[in-house]
Parts: C-alpha cells; structure tokens; sequence
C-alpha cells in the first residue's frame, strides 16, 4: 500500500476517501440506536420531517455529531501538518500556539458567566482563540519577520499564561467546575447544527494550504533554502500560520481540547505517502476526519449509555497505531 | 553590461560592519573563487548578491537592478546558489529534491527543466530514484547543485561546495564546474582549499575582515606575502611539473625567538632552514651560490641570504653581505658543508662572528668534509660541536629566548673525542 501510495499521488487520495465513507457509514450506522445503510439511504433521501423518530435521530443527532467530529478531525490534521512541518519540529501540535488555551480560557468565562447557552460558549471560545493568535503573532513579529522560534515561545507561554487563569476561574467556579473540567476534555455530545455551522467556516481555510503545498515542500529545506528557491516565505508563513491558528481556534471553539490528532494524524500520514504535500495535505484531512469520527463513535458505543471521552479514544487508538508505523522503522 | 555589479558596498548586523568597501563585477561566463579566512564575510557577499541579505551602504545590481527590487522568484531565475549546509530530514526521493528548483520557473519549466537530465548532466542520473536520505554526503552535495541548475539562471553562486568531499569528489565537482562554465554559467564560488583555487580558477577574490584583500589571476592573488598578510601564516610557492602550488607552516605572531644565520650549502641546511622557520626563528644564509640546493630552499622560504655567482668562489660583495647578515644574528650555525677555496671565507667569517661575541654552533661533519684546512680555527674561536640537526634543535629549545643565549666560553664538546 506504501509504495501504491507513492508512486501514484491519486492512489493514496481514493485510498484514504474509501476509508473515510467507510468510516463515515459506519459513524452514522452505530448508535443507541442502530440503523441500517438502507435506513440512512432512506434518511438521507427524505430529509428531516416531523414525527418519525428514526428521522429525528438522523437527522437530529446523529448526522450533526458525526459532521461535526469529521470537520473537527480535518481542522486539526491539516493544521497540525502546517505546523509540524513550518517549525520543522515533529512535537508539534496545533496546541502548542497557544490558541487551544485562548479557547478554553473564552469558553471557561462563558460557563461561569451562566451563558448556558451552548452557541454563547462557543462565540466566546472562538474568540479567545482568535485574540490568542493576534497576540502570539505580535510577539513573533521583528522587523516585519515571522520568526517561528519566537512564535512557539510565545505560544507555549501564553497557554501557560491562560491555563493558569482557567485555573483560577475554576477554583472560583463552585458547581460549574464539572462543566468546565467536562468542557477541557473535549466532547461532541449535545453539539447540533449551530456548532456544524461554526465548523464549516473553516473549510475554506482547510484548502487554503492545498495552494502552498509547493511552497510548504520547499520549506522542509529551512526558510533559507526557500528564499534561495524564490519562495516569498514571509508571505507564505504569515498565510499558512493564521491558517492554521483559525482552523484550531474553530475546532477547538466547537468540541472542546481533543488532543492526539493534531499531533499523531500528520505522522501517521507522513509515514504512509510521504512527506510531499500534494498528497500528505489531502490524505491528512481524509484520515483526521475518519480518525475523529470512529474515535467518536467508540466514544459513544462503547460503554453506552455513558460516554469516554473522545480525547481519551484517539489516544488509546492513535497511540498504539503510532508506535506500530515507527516500529516498521519510517523516518518521520 | 556586467551580470552582477557591487559599487562600494557595506553590509553589517547592528552596528558591526561585516562587509565594507566592496566593490566588483561579475561579468558574463566568469568563473571566479572566493579566498579569504573563516569570519571574513564570503557568505554575507553571496547572500548580498542573492539578495537574501540587503546592503546597509552601495549598490548591489544584478543585470543592472537593485537587488531589492527583485521579488524573490525573479531572482531565483536569475541567480542560483548552492548553499554550504543543507539538510533535509524528510523522506523525500531525489527527483522530488532536485524539482523543487524548478520553483521559480513556475508552469513554464525551461528546455533543460527536467530532473533526471539535469542529474544526468552531472552524471549521476542513477540517483534519480534513491532516497534523498540514503545519499552520502558526496552525492547530497551534486543533488543540490542539480537542484540549483534547475532554476536554469545565468549565475550560479556556490557556498563552500567542496568542504565535505574527499580528493576525488573535490577534483570531480570542480572539473563539472569548469564544464557548466564552459555551457555558458557564470560561476562565483567559495572556497578554502587555496590549491584547487589556483587550479581552477581564473580569478580569485581574497577576503580578509570584510574587505577586498586582493583581486585577480590567482598566482598574483595568492603570492606568498599576502596569503600571509591575510591568514597569519607563512606560506611558500612551489612549481612542480608546471604546476604551482602553495605549503603552509604557522607563523607564531609576536613571539620574536631571535635570529640564526646558516652557513651551509648542497644541501646540508635545507632541513634546518625549514625546521627553524616553522619553530618561529628567523633565519639567513650564506655566502650561497645561486642554483644551489641550499640556496632554493631559502629562496621557497623567502630567506635573506648572500649569494654568489653559480659555481663562483664567494667575492667580497657577497663576503660583505655575508658578515652584515652574520652580525644581526643571535646564533651562527655551521652545518656539515664541504669546504674548499670556494666557501673558505664562509668559514673566516664565523670565526670572525665568533671573535666579536656571537655563539657560533657547528655540526662536526663539517671537520671531515674540509678540503681548505681552514676549520681548525672554529675551535680555537669558541665553536660548540653538535653531531647533527636534530641535537642542535634540542640544544636551541633549551637554549629558548636570546636572552638566555649560552656565553660563547661555555664549550662543552671536545672535537678529539
């Protein structure tokens, strides 16, 4: 499948689409409530109505909270491949900018405040996230240079420097303490169509990077290299890293901190098609969309009623996946 | 109009002037090396002319341009560089590295554009499949300049290409070099190794603390007092089968260990010549006969000396000579050279130094090789006997500085025995 995948760029692509309607399905099959494919052909044909409860399943539950976690995975796969290869550091994850910290910070302030309702949090979430990447980005900036050394500084500081407050407003917090610690950990219960919407601003920006992806394989050779190549790189990492930055503060905006995708999909992809970004960009969506998807629907089935939470899925299923492909003795 | 142009450039970080006073042209089908000690700003010269660093003084044109007024893919298609250090930890093939030059070429990839030709015209087309990981450090170096040729510019700048190949890679990647400036590339290159700069390059550009030490053919670039002036070594010019090249010994800055003076000759004081100056003393001769030996040496040392005539017995200029270079001296040293009519008065005149107080050492083959009976007085006069060059530099580095010189009287060896 390896050499498949590197020699033909498509055969990768139509590989991992393959897997990710599969994981799609399935996402949609399973459920307290089971459905058959012909059932959700049905569903998916007819479109919402009133009074059937398997439709209001689909249609109401289901199908959002799988939407959302198949966004909330490419959001994150794709920034964590900018990031990783900007910086040039395979630790790196879209958390480390700080941005998740920013969000967390917004929607901690919106469940003490009793904003209860859920949109309001997560309005409150985005924008802790944007205004986190206005400020690393600040402090990055010398003489009209991004200095991306500087920025990961600045990142790692500011989320040191947010969490401390989210610590403070918990202890603070009294009964909302269970919401917020819920909240940090990450979940897609209870999400709806508001927080598909607030997803879906971030398509444009999941292809945004497919242009540079020329650009982003040059860059592997350092920004001096680039610059000898005759890539514009401030140009290129100033689109790229506020990029990146939206698509985490949106994910993070909508499900809370899940973590291991951002940080594990890259690799995993790297591993199997190469670094190359014409294909490691779209097969990283691909696969951090089915990767979040079945962890949710684990997340959901496995001990049903209740609910693990979905971060601690991705690591019980990226993890031992992970040491297996670095066994085989892949440079990352 | 000269492809890339410096008018009294500056360039510094801060306040430090790395660059200063820079001023040449690069004109079209040159194919020239950059010299100069580590520190003395060759790297920041190609990044200025690469535009990857902008002067803080001058003007620094390419084909006539400012260098800030290119966009960087502009520049890319009209100048190449080919960096000391690359690095790239990623799972790339080779084709994919070299392609990743064709950048600045955008859609419009040129006749020569292809990665497996231009691989082939350096004839490692076998690589074109490899990993770029797997590559020894020989073969990365000819991968990226194959990625540097695909940006097909008329310029190709190169940072230290040769400092990670053995013999046979440098000579290999030079003689390439030659043949792509043959094609018509203009070439600037850096280099340490000052040899293979004499050998291949028609002109040389030395650097030494951010200035223009030197510009020109390399064998009047590199002569002897300026690779010294510029490195703080000593360096000596040889012609061998109708090449020339340069040795090197360090020179000890400062340290003044005093002055020997050499009489000797055939041969017999080539060896201490070089031993002396590498140990950091000053050093003459004479009276020589020109041809001699003795006499090419010290001139390959760049030595004074008093010479006489080939084959001449010693006049009284040369004696003259002899005797003045003789009285600057702090040591005499005799070596074991056979003396006859012609040399005899080389003999008198270190008796006559030993007369006026200055230690005179000789090296006792000089007894048996006498066939002008004149030796004999060396003993009478104070001469202190040695068995050979290597006793006698033992003896000078327990002797050390002038100051502790051993008084004249203090004989110990005894000829008779």
């Amino acid at each position: 499948m390896t050499r498949l995948a590197r020699t033909n760029p498509w055969s990768g692509i139509a590989l991992a689409a393959g897997i990710f309607v599969t994981c799609l399905l399935l996402a949609l099959a399973f459920g307290p409530a089971s459905l058959s494919l012909g059932q959700i052909w049905r569903q998916a044909t007819t479109g919402p109505a009133q009074g059937d409860l398997a439709n209001a399943i689909f249609w109401q539950i289901r199908l959002p909270r799988v939407l959302l976690a198949c966004l909330v995975g490419a959001e994150l796969a794709v920034a964590g491949v900018i990031l990783q290869d900007l910086f040039l550091n395979p630790l790196t994850d879209p958390y480390v900018t700080g941005v998740s910290s920013g969000a967390a910070l917004g929607a901690t302030v919106g469940i003490v405040l009793h904003l209860a309702q859920l949109p309001w949090i997560t309005v409150l979430a985005l924008i802790g996230g944007f205004v986190t990447v206005g400020v690393v980005w600040m402090a990055a900036r010398r003489r009209g240079r991004i200095d991306v050394f500087v920025l990961l500084l600045a990142g790692v500081t500011i989320s040191y420097l947010a969490s401390a407050v989210v610590t403070v407003l918990m202890i603070r917090a009294g009964q909302d303490m269970h919401a917020i610690v819920y909240w940090l950990m990450g979940s897609f219960s209870g999400r709806g169509w508001t927080e598909v919407e607030i997803a879906l601003i971030a398509v444009p920006f999941m292809i945004v990077p497919l242009f540079f992806a020329k650009e982003m394989d040059i860059l592997l050779q350092g920004e001096k290299r680039a610059l000898e190549l005759g890539v514009e790189v401030e140009r290129t990492k100033r689109v790229l890293l506020v990029t990146a930055g939206l698509l985490t503060a949106i994910a993070v905006s909508v499900c809370g901190i899940i973590g291991f995708v951002g940080l594990v999909v890259p690799h995993i992809v790297r591993l199997l098609v190469g670094p190359g970004h014409c294909r490691l960009l779209p097969v990283s969506l691909l696969v951090g969309a089915s990767m979040l998807c079945v962890a949710d629907l684990l997340s959901r089935t496995v001990i049903a009623p209740n609910e693990i939470p979905v971060g601690v899925v991705t690591t019980f299923v990226g993890a031992p996946l992970f040491v297996y492909l670095l066994r085989r003795g892949r440079k990352i | 109009m000269a492809m890339v142009s410096l008018h009294d450039v500056a360039f510094g970080y801060d306040e430090r002037l790395v660059l200063r006073r820079i001023s040449f042209d690069l004109e079209d089908g040159d194919f020239i090396g950059i010299v100069g000690p580590n520190a003395s700003g060759k790297s920041t010269l190609i990044d200025l002319i690469d535009g990857i660093l902008r002067p803080v003084s001058g003007d620094v044109l390419v084909n006539g341009v400012p260098t800030r007024k290119y966009r960087r893919r502009d520049m890319a298609k009209e100048v190449a560089l080919v960096p000391q250090h690359f690095d790239l930890d990623f799972d790339l093939a080779v084709r994919e590295v070299v392609e990743m030059g064709s950048y600045c070429r955008g859609k419009d990839v040129g006749s020569c554009g292809d990665a497996e030709q231009t691989l082939a015209r350096l004839g490692v087309a076998d690589l074109a499949g490899r990993r770029f990981s797997e590559l020894s450090g020989g073969e990365k170096q000819l991968v990226v300049l194959a990625q540097a040729l695909m940006q097909q510019a008329q310029v190709l700048l190169l940072d230290e290409p040769a400092s990670a190949l053995d013999v046979s890679h440098q000579l290999r990647l030079f003689d390439l070099l030659r043949q792509l400036n043959g094609d018509g590339l203009t070439v600037l290159c850096i280099l340490h190794d000052l040899n293979l700069a004499i050998h291949y390059f028609d002109k040389l550009l030395v650097l030494s603390g951010g200035e223009v030490a030197a510009y020109g053919p390399p064998e009047e670039v590199l002569r002897p007092e300026i690779v010294e002036a510029v490195y703080g070594v000593r360096a000596y010019l040889h012609r061998h089968a109708g090449r020339t090249f340069l040795t090197f010994s360090p020179r000890l800055r400062g340290e003044r260990l005093g002055r020997v003076h050499l009489v000797c000759g055939g041969g017999t004081g080539s060896g201490l010549m070089r031993e002396l100056v590498d140990a950091g003393y000053d050093v003459s001769a004479g009276v020589l006969n020109a041809l001699d030996t003795d006499e090419a040496t010290g001139q390959e040392l760049g030595l004074p000396m008093a010479v006489e005539a080939p084959f001449s017995p010693v006049g009284d200029e040369a004696h003259g000579e002899n005797l003045a270079l003789m009285r600057a001296a702090d040591l005499v040293i005799v070596t074991a050279v056979p003396v006859s009519h012609g040399n005899a008065r080389n003999i008198a005149a270190a008796v006559e130094a030993a007369s006026t107080g200055t230690p005179v050492w000789a090296a006792r083959g000089v007894l048996d090789g006498d066939f002008a009976g004149v030796t004999g007085e060396l003993d009478p006069a104070g001469a202190r006997y040695f068995a050979g060059d290597e006793e006698m530099l033992t003896a000078l580095r327990e002797r050390g500085a002038p100051a502790a010189a051993a008084p004249p009287a203090a004989r110990t060896a005894d000829p008779g025995a």
